[in-house]
């Protein structure tokens, strides 16, 4: 079967301003994955990408074995099909939530595909109710938190059943709370079919949303591994700028070293 | 000594006419944050925010309906063009740079002397869009005030559109374009022109708007002479509302214009390169490529549409027959009520100033002219005419002498 | 006047705005007449009272509507007491001030004359300012009923049933939700602008703080615009604006729209 995505040596620009390198990857069906990096390594770029919104310069991507050139989406068939697939949440909800009410705006994907008023309808409100956001049916979006926005825009997207997900910094300018719920509804999918891929730069995220890990830095791939190998090969995460070096003194001898932040706690043996 | 009753009038109006607000108080010294405000029901005093909105009620069922009409023409050919321009791309530009004039026309814009007005976002619009993209974003804006807000009328939404969308969009783009010409983007001359622009397009837009409201008391009035609609004839409308915005919202306008020009030119050039430049992100190639047209007939369409639309508001006056009691369109007749209501007027304001206006239209035909060339309505509509002609025939021109010298590959 | 008194009045102009639609919001729950009928009719209800009021040329069957306006807004449970401070006021204080004028300038049969200040109101002169006033005032009446029993997407709905093309429906609807919005991102940059100025600005910087904060507005709106649209097409837009009615006329409905659209008959036929 082949991979779900698989990325030979793209590279793409904005103007004249490298974003993503001669990057390759490989996504198979089920993979839950992280995408780690700073802010500019080129992760909203690469799942823009994945999600055919963007073309590469140079390069190929393929979904499932067949190639996503701007050729193909110009066949409503082939976009269709490819938009009700792969869904991408982006990290600004105010972005993605650009209808008058919650309800339109879940509706909105299933009005694009076409089906008919009852399947949509009914479609929605299971949706609402999965996210346990019914409540907020007929709400404008500037009338919602910051949390309930999030959920609205997964809602958005999962009312399509989508088999992969691309989810844009999912829990960054998220409150605790909604953080960890989101945190949750991405662990529910672990050992299902659907494959997940979340861009991040929060290291205390990771061991619960993803199986593999792929560190981006300067629009390529430099380390690819399991959670713990990642998470704990601090070189590595201070040269992808996700750690800094943090000086500090204990007792009046002042030392450096990598900061994990989320991981707060640390010990020191002086 | 009528006359200066006459001219105390022409001052009064524009004063309460264009909103320049002082209306600041020692209690608003903390800052109101939108946020502490939100509770339900709190009550605000509303000012009506607006610089030449006209409200239902000051213009007759007709002309509203005329300009209705041509509003939508030019609805329909700027829809045509922008789908054209950005294809797929369209409807959020629009939408959100609609989002965005609503928003500037809040701005208090800081005038010499203390005084504060508002702009209409009309240059920048005409500048980043072009005038097809403006007319869109523009109306659409009007549109959620009146119909959203309550702000503006329902009747007067096509002659408000009219006004400042379509004639403000047009004689924006037209003087930035002439004025600009093929300086680099990043020049003083686009700065300058931007404000001339704005300053221009919100001065044709008053113009406009104070011809329909100058041409209600002498096409639609009643059997005793009661205008029904706006009271005041060309001779009063036209310089009370220029007044204002020659002064006030003109300066707004070419200082919010100008202003912003310059601070894309430092920030954000690529804005300035038209609205053909905004779709050339990277972008998915959805159906439908970005072919970019001359507009070529539509221009001319819409020139004879402007050129013609006092017309439509005469024809439909004499369609509702509410000028045809004969004694009443006879200028005599109204000048001897006015004489024997002691209103001992001079000819230079009563009645209604219609000899005045129709002797500027008979003045050059020469007495052999026919007779209906002399009737006050045919020198009302003509002096309408030939304001809004000479506005179209300005943009045409200038437009096609840019078009001469296309503004391509521009400074950096 | 404070030398930040511009971007207060801004800032306060914002805040009317969003507290407006708040209260719209709230008000579209009410139990009320407006509110039991279906959008659509609301809708055309109100427009054709409003038609009415200008094709009305008598000052009577203008204020039979005024009066069925107040009664509207009373059974729709929109006080008067707003309603006098939103717009009875507010039109006096713009159109009535407009129309004095009209007392003097008009030419007609002398009412009453100031024979010390060669003024005379003419009859012609106090009609036509009458009617100017209250033609104004009871449409804006009428509209600020309908705004205030209705939630915008609500009208929004009904517009889309009047035939309007709905890529034009869908334009609004997305400039509205970001009004809001930008609004919002406007607010802060007076705000922080506001408590960062040190000293008293000088008029022309004065003019250039405000045209830099459009201007930072436009460059947000556009990259806004960009991001929206990726938005779209990522859950399967193509061009193509695909919208979902789901309205349905009950009898009330019919009965309310027969109402209104013969009340404005009756006003329009009386009034002509």
């Amino acid at each position: 079967m082949p991979p779900t995505f698989e990325v030979q040596d793209i590279s793409f620009s904005y103007e004249a301003i490298p974003a993503i390198r001669g990057l390759t990857l490989r996504i198979d069906e089920g993979d839950h994955v992280a995408l780690l990096g700073a802010n500019g390594s080129g992760k909203s770029t690469l799942l823009r990408i994945l999600d055919a919104l963007y073309f590469p310069s140079a390069g190929s991507v393929k979904f499932k074995g067949e190639a996503l050139t701007q050729k193909h989406f110009q066949q409503d068939e082939f976009s269709l099909n490819f938009r009700r697939r792969v869904a991408l949440v982006f990290q600004n909800p105010d972005v993605q939530l650009f209808n008058p009410t919650v309800f339109d705006e879940v509706a909105y994907g299933p009005l694009q595909m076409q089906w008919s008023k009852e399947d949509v309808m009914r479609r929605v409100d299971e949706t609402l109710q999965f996210m346990s956001i019914s409540h907020l049916r007929d709400r404008p979006p500037y009338r919602l938190s910051g949390g309930e926005k999030k959920r609205v825009a997964l809602a958005s997207v999962l009312v399509l059943d989508p088999e992969v997900l691309l989810l844009d910094e999912p829990t960054a300018t998220l409150d605790p709370k909604s953080q960890s719920q989101v945190v949750d509804l991405i662990q529910q999918w672990k050992g299902t079919a659907k494959t997940v891929v979340t861009a991040t730069h929060q290291l205390e995220i990771v061991e619960d949303i993803a199986d593999r890990v792929l560190v981006l830095e300067a629009g390529a791939v430099i380390a690819e591994g399991t959670p713990s190998e990642i998470l704990s090969n601090s070189d590595l995460l201070l040269r992808a700028n996700l750690i800094h070096a943090h000086r500090h003194s204990h007792g009046g001898i002042v030392h450096s070293h990598p900061h994990l932040h989320g991981h707060s706690h640390h010990e020191h043996e002086h | 000594m009528t006359g200066i009753h006459f001219w105390l009038a022409i001052l009064y109006l524009p004063v309460c006419g264009s909103k320049q607000s002082v209306r600041h108080t020692a209690a608003t010294a903390s800052t109101p944050s939108v946020g502490n405000h939100l509770a339900l029901g709190q009550e605000t005093p509303v000012e009506l925010n607006q610089n030449m909105h006209i409200p239902d009620g000051y213009l007759s069922p007709s002309t509203c309906a005329t300009l209705y009409l041509c509003a939508t023409a030019g609805w329909y050919a700027a829809l045509k063009h922008i789908k054209r321009l950005l294809a797929t791309r369209a409807i959020p530009l629009i939408s959100v740079f609609a989002a965005f004039s609503f928003v500037v026309m809040m701005f208090n814009v800081p005038l010499p002397g203390g005084t504060t007005g508002h702009a209409v976002g009309v240059g920048v619009a005409a500048i980043v869009l072009g005038p097809w993209g403006s007319i869109l974003a523009i109306s659409i804006a009007i549109a959620i005030q009146a119909l959203f807000f309550g702000d503006g009328g329902i009747t007067t939404l096509g002659a408000n559109c009219f006004n400042m969308a379509i004639v403000g969009s047009f004689a924006a783009y037209a003087v930035y374009r002439l004025i600009a010409a093929k300086s680099n983007l990043n020049s003083r001359q686009r700065v300058l022109a931007a404000a001339v622009a704005g300053y221009v397009a919100i001065n044709a837009s008053a113009l406009v708007t104070a011809v329909e409201l100058g041409i209600q008391p002498s096409l639609f009035h009643d059997a005793s002479g009661t205008p029904l609609y706006a009271p005041y004839p060309l001779h009063v409308a036209i310089p009370a509302m220029m007044i204002g915005h020659l002064t006030f919202a003109g300066l707004a306008e070419a200082v919010i214009s100008a202003g912003m020009v310059s601070y894309l030119q430092r920030a954000d050039l690529g804005l300035l390169r038209g609205v053909s430049g905004l779709a050339q992100t990277p972008a998915p190639v959805v159906a439908g490529a970005l072919v970019e047209r001359s507009p070529g007939r539509l221009w001319w369409a819409v020139a004879f549409l402007m050129l013609f639309t006092p017309l439509g508001i005469l024809a439909a006056g004499t369609a509702w027959g509410e000028w045809s009691s004969a004694d009443l369109t006879n200028p005599h007749t109204r000048q001897r009520i006015g004489i024997a209501s002691g209103n001992h007027a001079p000819p230079s304001s009563v009645p209604l100033g219609i000899q005045k206006f129709s002797s500027l239209w008979t003045a050059p035909f020469p007495g052999y002219a026919p007779r209906f060339i002399k009737s006050p309505q045919l020198g009302y509509l003509l002096s309408a005419m030939f304001g809004v002609g000479v506005l179209v025939l300005a943009s045409l021109l200038s437009i096609m002498a840019a078009r001469k010298w296309p503004v391509k590959k521009l400074g950096t | 006047m404070s030398q930040h008194s511009f971007v207060e009045s801004t800032i306060r102009g914002f805040t009317r705005a969003v507290s407006k639609a708040l209260q719209a919001e709230h008000a579209a729950t009410q139990p009320g007449l407006l509110q039991h009928l279906d959008p659509r009719v609301r809708v055309i209800g109100i427009f054709s009272l409003v038609i009415s009021v200008i094709l009305c040329r008598r000052l009577e069957a203008i204020a039979a509507i005024f009066l069925i306006a107040v009664a509207i807004a009373v059974a729709s449970r929109v006080s008067l007491k707003s309603l006098a401070k939103r717009v009875w006021l507010v039109v006096l204080g713009f159109s009535g001030v407009i129309a004095l004028p009209a007392l003097f300038l008009t030419p007609g049969e002398p009412l009453f004359t100031a024979a010390a200040l060669h003024l005379s109101v003419s009859v012609q002169g106090l009609r036509t300012a009458a009617l100017l006033v209250l033609r104004v005032e009871t449409a804006a009446t009428l509209t600020t009923v309908l705004v205030l029993s209705t939630a915008w997407t609500h009208i929004l709905k009904a517009l889309r049933s009047l035939r309007l093309p709905a890529e034009v429906v869908t334009m609004l609807a997305m400039t509205h939700r970001y009004v809001f919005l930008l609004i919002e991102t406007a607010n802060q940059m007076f705000e922080s602008r506001q408590s960062r100025a040190v000293g008293i600005l000088s008029a022309s910087e004065q003019r250039k703080m405000t045209a830099r904060t459009a201007g930072v507005l436009l460059s947000k709106s556009i990259e806004l615009s960009h991001e929206v649209y990726l938005a779209m097409v990522s859950r399967g837009f193509r061009g193509e604006v695909r919208l979902l009615t789901d309205f349905r006329l009950r009898p009330r409905d019919y009965v309310g729209l027969t109402a209104f659209v013969f009340s404005s008959c009756l006003a329009a036929w009386m009034g002509r």
